[in-house]
């Protein structure tokens, strides 16, 4: 081989290498694959409604078949347009026709109830299950999904994989697992030990709450909107305490920990960039915010929204937002004793709990 | 004809012992620069790395975004248009579909002197939606968005105010995602996250948008994890009232509004912070002349505001952490890299041609040819982890060509910085360019 040729051989390697690198950019900008925008929800707002809604459009195609089964008092089924079995229902009593036969059994259809519903204890519901009237599940039982036009009970230990609606009153008893979204028009009850992600009701007690308690809170008329007015802003660098009974008026920044003493009184909101502990009887008219844990103490009243970024406990008898204020309580494991309210929504990214009150 | 003997005794022509006693002083100085240049490339090549690690490994801060039920407050959404008959009814019916309490969000297009069709446009939807729009009309006073922006705080009644470019369209859930963190009475600016809405048009969108994707979903999502200085962007994004009238309101000599806003919130002891899930649709540059114009303007402004506050964030006494006056120095010197970058790669040359090789082994030849000459690769690193995060992968494929964008803003910035010190010596004014837009008129 000549030099030249040697030479020519080189340069065209060397090119192809520098080339070879680069086909598939070429290729992609040619093709474009995969030059659509980035997908940015624009429409459902994160409205934990959303697989609710849904669901109840998707069977829409049912209700003459469950208007039938009502009237006649028979049960249907068959196939949704999707290919998806599914059994309507006409009676309550009609979920003794459910394709179960024993305890520890699998309803694999859908099931459309169009009045209410007992369902057995014992059951896993593979699909999801809808009562036009009240919805009462028995003991141990799994389900994926349930929209109910009334109230939903769901026995002790159940679980719930998906979600769950309930027009009227959700109730859980003791030991139910609740992934995913709860929701109700009216109120959510839960017992102890129960656990949960993202609960929302215009009312939400945990255990047994004390009648009339609601009606206690202090500074019930003050308006949560901590964004809302210019107030004035305490900043401090360190650690930072309010004394016991004391009265703020004004923002409070701490940059490092807060101690709200009992009975104190926050006319605006508060942050701590590290923990923050509320004593006996605090009311904030703002929001709190803590960028580690926070502990809620024991018949404490906060108007606005309580975010901690890692862990927060709240105790027996606190109330968290108001009928007329609505509120978010949310961080990434809760733990929140049995006798609290909240009024809103509450939500757990990790791990939330029920917890005895000590 | 060279004999063996001279061969022999000639000294070596490569020395790898660092810089020689033999070479004249200047030759020294410009060594030790392009130490220093190096050590600041390795510095922002160590911290680029640092937040694409974080971001694909630590815990993720989104304290903010769970909010979705709360007594929203009042809210005032100025939206900043300068000649956007092609974008301005975009914006405007976005924001009037969007998930926001009733009689809580008033809208303030603020009409900068606008010569084309905008006026008529924006009167049109005040009439369609009474009470709902309230327009601002500039006809005079000096150009910019800030300087427009503060004559229309006259009509900001709220304590909490949202700010847009007319190019953009917000979704229905952004107005509360962009006021939950004003429940926070530490924050004092808010950032959502850009998206590029012309990704497909030609290789530039393409390249803006792998650009945006690492600068928001790495850098800015990890300044928010670590507790730095996020940047306010200026658009799709909020600041609250009694911090902007703490720090002295709209800074009209500024040409990076967003930047100076960012460090007087920080000077101030308030926080900015960002919101990588409160997405928003943008319009990207489609051509390369407007794209340089873009970033020239960015980069004097950026300069700018480090000149004013650099000193002061990392040596005077404010309420800013360490970890704070660090990034928020870094963060300020960004733009300043790219002509030292330059300067980097002039001086590596003319050592190299010199015969000198001043620093030994691998470092020498990892610092001198990839970071003096190419500039930080780390970035092309943080971008494809991006890209990565947002489940997207066939666009990785340009990475390569990120190669070009970066040459085009290395030049351009640079190109900037020189504007800018000419400028300063001739005391000519800095003028505000406005991006053009691309969208048809609907």
């Amino acid at each position: 081989m000549n030099s030249s040729l040697a030479v020519a051989a080189l340069i065209l390697f060397v090119s192809s290498m520098l080339v070879l690198p680069l086909i598939p950019a070429f290729l992609e900008l040619r093709l474009k694959s995969d030059a659509s925008p980035l997908k940015v929800v624009q429409q459902h707002a994160g409205e934990i409604r959303h697989f609710a809604n849904s669901f109840r459009t998707y069977i829409q195609v049912l209700e003459p078949t469950l208007q039938q089964c009502v009237a006649s008092g028979a049960t249907a089924s068959g196939m949704l347009p999707d290919g998806v079995e599914y059994l309507a229902l006409g009676q309550c009593d009609d979920s003794q026709t459910l394709p179960i036969q024993q305890p520890g059994a699998i309803c694999p259809v859908t099931i459309a109830a169009g009045s209410d519903l007992v369902v057995p204890p014992e059951t896993t519901f593979l699909r999801d299950v809808y009562a036009g009237g009240r919805f009462r599940g028995g003991d141990n039982n799994s389900y994926r999904a349930i929209l109910g036009e009334k109230d939903v009970h769901l026995g002790r230990s159940s679980r719930v994989t998906r979600w769950v609606h309930a027009v009227g009153e959700f109730s859980a008893e003791h030991d139910c697992k609740l992934s995913g979204r709860i929701s109700s028009d009216s109120c959510i009850r839960l017992q102890g030990a129960c656990n949960f992600l993202r609960l929302n009701a215009p009312q939400i007690e945990t255990g047994h709450v004390m009648p009339g308690e609601n009606s206690t809170r202090p500074h019930s008329e003050d308006n949560a909107n901590a964004g809302s007015g210019t107030v004035q802003r305490f900043l401090y660098d360190g650690d930072f305490e309010v004394h016991a009974n004391e009265v703020v008026t004004g923002n409070i920044v701490a940059r490092g920990k807060l101690h709200i003493g009992s009975g104190a009184s926050i006319r605006g909101s508060v942050k701590s960039v590290s923990d923050m502990v509320l004593g006996a009887g605090v009311s904030v008219q703002g929001s709190l915010i803590s960028g580690e844990q926070m502990l809620v103490g024991p018949d404490c009243a906060v108007n606005g929204p309580i975010i901690a970024e890692r862990v927060l406990h709240i105790s027996a008898g606190t109330r968290c937002g108001s009928f007329q204020h609505p509120t978010t309580v949310s961080a990434p494991r809760i733990e929140v004793e049995e006798g609290v309210v909240v009024f809103g929504t509450l939500w757990a990214r990790e791990h939330g709990e029920v917890v005895a009150s000590p | 004809m060279t004999s063996r003997k001279e061969l022999e005794t000639r000294p070596p022509q490569v020395r790898s012992d660092g810089p020689h006693p033999a070479l004249p002083s200047w030759s020294h100085a410009m060594i030790y620069v392009l130490y220093f240049i190096v050590f600041l490339i390795c510095i922002y090549t160590a911290r680029h790395y640092w937040f694409t690690l974080n971001r694909l490994f630590a815990f993720q801060r989104h304290p903010y975004i769970d909010i979705d039920t709360a007594s929203w407050p009042l809210v005032t959404v100025l939206v900043a248009a300068h000649n956007e008959e092609k974008v301005i009814s975009n914006i405007l019916s976005a924001l009037m579909t969007v998930r926001y309490p009733e009689g809580q969000m008033l809208v303030i297009p603020v009409n900068d002197r606008s010569t084309d069709g905008t006026r008529a446009i924006i009167d049109e939807f005040v009439e369609r939606f009474p009470g709902r729009i309230q327009p601002f009309h500039r006809a005079g006073g000096k150009g910019g968005k800030a300087a427009a922006l503060k004559d229309a705080m006259e009509l900001v009644k709220t304590e909490v105010i949202l700010i847009f470019d007319a190019d953009y369209i917000p979704g229905a859930g952004l107005i509360k995602q962009l006021v939950a963190p004003f429940f926070d009475p530490e924050v004092g600016g808010v950032m959502g996250r850009v998206v590029p809405l012309n990704v497909g048009t030609n290789l530039l969108t393409r390249l803006l948008d792998l650009e945006r994707t690492g600068g928001y979903q790495v850098d800015q999502q990890a300044r928010m994890n670590l507790r730095l200085v996020p940047q306010h962007g200026g658009t799709v994004a909020g600041v609250r009232l009694s911090a902007l009238r703490e720090i002295g309101g709209w800074n009209d000599q500024s040409l990076t509004e967003d930047t100076d806003l960012t460090y007087r919130l920080l000077l101030h002891g308030w926080k900015t912070v960002y919101q990588n899930r409160s997405e928003c649709y943008e319009e990207v540059p489609e051509t390369w002349p407007v794209r340089i114009k873009q970033i020239m303007r960015w980069a004097k402004g950026h300069n700018q505001a480090m000149v004013t506050y650099g000193l002061r964030l990392l040596l005077g006494r404010h309420r800013a952490t360490l970890r704070e006056r660090i990034d928020g120095a870094l963060l300020l010197g960004v733009y300043a890299m790219a002509p030292v970058t330059l300067l980097g790669w002039a001086l590596a040359l003319a050592v190299f041609f010199q015969g000198v090789t001043p620093l030994h082994g691998v470092i020498a030849l990892f610092s001198l040819t990839a970071y003096a000459a190419l500039g930080n690769l780390a970035a092309f690193f943080e971008i494809a982890a991006a890209a990565r995060l947002d489940g997207t992968r066939k666009r990785i494929c340009l990475l390569p060509f990120l190669i070009l964008g970066f040459a085009v803003s290395i030049f351009s910035v640079s190109r900037a910085a020189l504007s800018q010190i000419s400028d300063l010596v001739t005391g000519a004014e800095l003028h505000w360019d406005k991006t053009e837009r691309f969208r048809k008129v609907l």
